[in-house]
């Protein structure tokens, strides 16, 4: 399992410094707009550098830059044709899926499958949505738990997670448990495992 | 009557949801009992939350306890309202284990600080 630095260093690689602060920002909040200084204080980079890199990115459509009265104000352009793509970049590499990934990362070991579905994976999330995180392994609720505390306040989401421990998920999931395979249908942001591996688990091929 | 419900969480063919739900009203009804005991009330406004986080200061409840019941108080909110089903057996059993070691925590309690109660 990646820890934060590894994901983090694939950003580090594919832009430069303050590149990488404005879209992470910009990217991982996409429905609020920032103003200058706001990004200046998060990105933790010059005044100059930031506008120069705003001004790059909204002539190039990425970011769009909205006039409310006598403040300027930046944010995700939703019309740009890779925004989708952008979005799930920041969230993979610096965003909710890496801290939790990371937070994950004591418990590797024990867990086989770790799963963001609902709303975050459907990319239908709003500012207030949870995390729903689905869980296999033999780690226990109370570990989970524990281990994403931190996690909850640097995404500032709540994480609700559904531990299954592998024997209990194949039965149900062969059983046809209603809310398993509802969940296994449905797009899901894989942090632990694969989709190979989960229908090893199920002992099952799974429609997808 | 937190026994009771304890002892209900046992039948088999109740589901995970079910058995959470019993668990946990047994472990706020634990709680509420020591709270009372200390001579307050819960605000009616985001009245289970309190309840939880009262444990801190009645019987000085340890932190991962306390948020661990959040949690499931937070599950229990959502598979009420939206999504029947997300609770495994795994969860229902760690909820009534919970729910055994708040109940005996608070009888010990009660015991050493109001005897007079019991």
């Amino acid at each position: 399992m990646s820890t934060l630095s590894d994901t983090d260093n694939l950003s580090r690689t594919l832009f430069g410094k303050t590149r990488r602060a404005v879209l992470s920002l910009l990217y991982s909040q996409v429905d609020d707009a920032f103003y200058l200084r706001q990004i200046v204080r998060a990105a933790g980079v010059g005044l100059g550098a930031v506008q120069r890199e705003l001004k790059q990115l909204s002539d190039a459509g990425i970011i769009q830059r909205i006039v409310r009265g006598r403040q300027v104000y930046y944010q995700a352009n939703p019309q740009c044709p890779v925004f989708a793509e952008l979005k799930a970049l920041v969230m993979k590499t610096v965003g909710i899926a890496a801290v939790i990934q990371a937070a994950l990362a004591p418990l590797a070991d024990r867990i086989r499958i770790a799963a963001i579905y609902g709303s975050i994976a459907r990319s239908e999330e709003y500012r207030g949505s949870d995390v729903d995180l689905l869980i296999v392994g033999e780690a226990t609720f109370a570990e989970i738990v524990s281990a994403l505390h931190q996690a909850q306040s640097t995404i500032n989401r709540e994480i609700n997670p559904t531990v299954y421990p592998p024997a209990e998920f194949r039965s149900k999931v062969a059983a046809g448990h209603h809310f398993l395979n509802a969940v296994l249908k449905e797009p899901v942001l894989f942090l632990v495992g694969d989709k190979r591996e989960l229908a090893r688990l199920a002992k099952k091929p799974l429609a997808h | 009557m937190a026994d009771r419900d304890l002892a209900q969480c046992r039948t088999p063919h109740l589901s995970p949801d079910w058995q959470l739900n019993i668990a946990y009203n047994a472990a706020l009804q634990a709680a509420t009992a020591a709270l009372a005991a200390a001579g307050y009330r819960a605000a009616r406004d985001a009245h289970h939350y309190r309840v939880i986080q009262s444990l801190a200061h009645t019987i000085e409840a340890d932190p991962a306890l306390i948020l661990q019941l959040d949690k499931f108080r937070k599950k229990r909110n959502i598979t009420e309202y939206e999504q029947a089903g997300a609770v495994s057996e795994q969860e229902a059993i760690e909820m009534f284990a919970l729910a055994k070691n708040l109940r005996d925590e608070v009888e010990k309690w009660l015991r050493s600080n109001h005897p007079e109660l019991l």
